[in-house]
């Protein structure tokens, strides 16, 4: 749910936990993470710019795209980039990554670089090195806030980038290293998830604390078959797709919540799911046993009920039951029954059964209803 | 004068508690002798404890922290009975850690856990010529020992008092930054040779704990072999000592095949995992969903001076925090079905017992 999603980047981080920290998982059967991502760039900025969240200032780590077209986005969908308070930092790791560009410049002038620093990008020639990236996003971010105790957010264009160029360790040790920083409020970042190793994804899911996945509409209609007539359908049903997020919840719960998403001309709405389908967890559980214990309530209740021999010996005469009585107070346990009627077992309904006892003596039959003995 | 607690079967082992200089320690069959792991329905269902000379790994759940409440308990137990700890983990500051263990919780007679009040007033027995004979029911005197030494029942809400830590023989190793694993063997093997295990006496029982040990920021955590040499090597180290070490760590990070390697390495294996959030589906299925956090699968349990292996009637565990503070283990209880059509199980030996009854096919 992506209003949950930006509720919670927005919320930020308690004090002396974690920052919150999102994972945007797509693969190519339904590659709109890039949309949702900027779905989310824009949503956060605009709240941060209304000053209805806890972090103050953005820095943004852009890999996958140069600086200028986030400024451009941003300008697009309304959001006023160059206001008087600066609060948007790009980290510009599209230019050049590596220093070549700079090398090859050196070699070439002689030495005379061309900086070429956009508005409110800086650069970063050197990716490899994680502890560099690291500070250099906390000295920017607290460039934009300043110090004291007002946090930032941070957001990574593709995690995929960086993997490039540094082991998974370090990447896990960077992320890890930003969310226990008690200057961020929340951090997210997109992944493609066919790029790597299923253990990259796993790391990378263990590091954060929400998940949201993107998925085709139907998982089965992905390349099988593509017949000339299903085409269209096909193309229609690629814009659309499942969104499905878990949130790692404080008390160790998971909240799994889903909704669809359709990308129209570069923007993507959400709406929930219009026929539910039931996760049902039964991989999850054994069969279990019924419940053998009472609950209070329960143990109450079952405190008044009354036993069958228990009401009497209370004042009142005892009967012996010697089986040729048929007690006739079954409902109402204060009446006594008057001794000395013989009466026979009476089919209530329509027909009669007459038994008469061949003697006196006689011990009541072991076929009997054993439950006539019992005086309730 | 057997020690019968009611949810039990009949047929229980006598462990006696002997009061030897080292509190906190169980003697049981075969020679074994068992160390608290800090929750009480945990050592009921393996039988004692964790025995000592064993490994004990808990596998993590990626997406819930459960096991920090397992290594809590084992912890603070440790403390409380003056055993000396070993505390690694992956955070640049162990030592933060200890001061979110719990504390010991109120004695056993405040808690209002009492499984079977019927069973200690007798039972009401609808017998038609009781009332000439008066009131004669058999009282069952619970014979449950007021003064629990052993286990303790930790109050998660409050912090362990300063006492407990300042005092004690307390190492906290931070593992992030270590490029392989020699640092921590040279931590771990000193701080074992001081529990030897020799025919005499035991002075004193140790424990470690190592958490999240494949954590993906550390730096060896690609190094798949050399932390299954060092987890080899572990073991074989607390074979020949008086202490327990527990490790977790999260499986889904591991390859499958080395995953699977480390789960034969324990003794004692147990998972911890996560549970949906408010889950309609799963409210219907089991009572007590609503006060649970998340569940607990014993798959082994360590049986080192013996052959026979342990069988439980039920594996799979309900971990509820009660009162929002007290660890509680709980076995998977069905809710009441309306239809008729509900399946019935076989009929457990002692129908006045939770954690042990019925057979559980899982």
């Amino acid at each position: 749910m992506a209003e949950s999603i930006c509720r919670a980047l927005r919320d930020g981080a308690l004090q002396g936990e974690h920052a919150p920290a999102l994972t945007i998982k797509d693969s190519i059967a339904s590659p709109f993470g890039f949309h949702v991502f900027t779905h989310l760039l824009t949503q956060l900025s605009s709240n941060i710019l209304a000053a209805k969240s806890q972090s103050r200032g953005l820095v943004l780590v852009a890999f996958s795209r140069s600086p200028s077209f986030y400024l451009d986005l941003l300008n697009r969908k309304g959001i006023d980039v160059a206001s008087s308070q600066k609060w948007i930092e790009i980290l510009d790791c599209y230019t050049d990554p590596l220093g070549w560009k700079d090398a090859l410049l050196a070699s070439e002038n002689g030495g005379s670089l061309s900086n070429e620093a956009s508005t409110g990008a800086s650069l970063c020639r050197n990716v490899k090195d994680m502890d560099k990236l690291y500070s250099s996003i906390i000295e920017l971010g607290k460039g934009i806030v300043g110090q004291g105790k007002v946090r930032f957010c941070v957001a990574i264009d593709s995690v995929n980038e960086i993997l490039r160029h540094a082991s998974i360790s370090s990447v896990a040790g960077l992320l890890s290293n930003l969310r226990s920083n008690d200057r961020v409020s929340s951090i997210f970042w997109l992944s493609h998830s066919d790029l790597h190793e299923d253990r990259v994804t796993a790391v990378l899911e263990y590091m954060s604390s929400m998940v949201a996945s993107i998925e085709p509409q139907n998982q089965s209609a992905n390349g099988r078959r593509c017949n000339w007539e299903s085409l269209p359908l096909l193309e229609h049903n690629y814009w659309k797709g499942r969104f499905h997020v878990r949130f790692k919840r404080r008390n160790g719960r998971v909240r799994v919540m889903s909704e669809e998403f359709h990308v129209e001309q570069s923007a993507i709405n959400f709406r929930s799911i219009s026929s539910e389908d039931e996760i049902v967890n039964r991989s999850l559980l054994p069969k279990v046993q019924f419940n053998l214990q009472l609950s209070e309530k329960e143990q109450i209740d079952r405190a008044k009920v009354v036993l069958p021999f228990e009401h009497q010996g209370t004042g009142k005469p005892i009967q012996i039951y010697d089986g040729r009585r048929s007690l006739t107070d079954g409902k109402s346990e204060a009446e006594p029954v008057s001794t000395g009627i013989l009466q026979t077992n009476e089919n209530s309904s329509k027909g009669e059964i007459i038994y008469l006892r061949d003697s006196d003596d006689e011990r009541p039959d072991s076929d009997e209803d054993p439950d006539d003995d019992l005086d309730i | 004068m057997a020690t019968s607690k009611p949810w039990t079967s009949s047929f229980s082992r006598n462990l006696a508690t002997v009061p030897s200089s080292a509190p906190g320690l169980k003697y049981g069959p075969n020679g074994t002798i068992f160390i608290s792991s800090g929750i009480p329905d945990l050592d009921k269902i393996l039988g004692g404890g964790f025995p000592l000379g064993s490994l004990v790994m808990v596998m993590e759940d990626a997406e819930a922290p459960h096991h920090m409440l397992l290594l809590r308990n084992f912890m603070s137990q440790g403390l409380v009975h003056k055993q000396p700890l070993l505390y690694a983990s992956p955070s640049k500051d162990p030592k933060g850690f200890l001061g979110t263990l719990p504390t010991p919780g109120a004695s056993k007679d405040d808690k209002s856990r009492d499984r079977d009040p019927e069973n200690e007033h007798g039972l009401r027995i609808a017998w038609q010529y009781k009332k000439y004979f008066g009131e004669n029911q058999h009282h069952f005197d619970s014979n449950r020992d007021v003064k629990h030494e052993y286990c303790h029942d930790f109050d998660l809400r409050k912090p362990l008092e300063k006492h407990f830590i300042s005092g004690q023989h307390i190492d906290c190793v931070s593992i992030l930054d270590s490029p392989n694993l020699a640092a921590l063997r040279d931590r771990c093997a000193p701080f074992l040779a001081q529990f030897p295990r020799n025919d005499s006496s035991i002075s004193s029982a140790g424990r470690i704990s190592i958490q999240s040990f494949c954590a993906p920021q550390c730096k060896y955590s690609n190094m798949e072999w050399d932390m299954l040499s060092f987890i080899r090597s572990l073991r074989s180290m607390i074979r020949s000592s008086n202490a327990v070490a527990v490790v977790t760590f999260p499986p889904s990070l591991l390859s499958p095949s080395f995953s699977r390697r480390w789960q034969h390495m324990a003794d004692t294996l147990l998972s911890v995992r996560a549970i949906p959030d408010e889950d309609k589906e799963m409210a219907k299925l089991l009572t007590g969903y609503q006060d649970m956090v998340g569940l607990l699968n014993v798959h082994k349990v360590a049986r080192i001076n013996t052959q026979v292996p342990v069988i439980l009637d039920a594996t799979t565990f309900s971990i509820k925090l009660q009162k929002r503070r007290f660890l509680v283990l709980e076995s998977l209880n069905q809710a009441p079905i309306d239809s008729s059509s509900g399946t019935s199980y076989g009929t457990s030996a002692s129908c006045s017992g939770s954690s042990k009854s019925g057979a559980l096919d899982f």
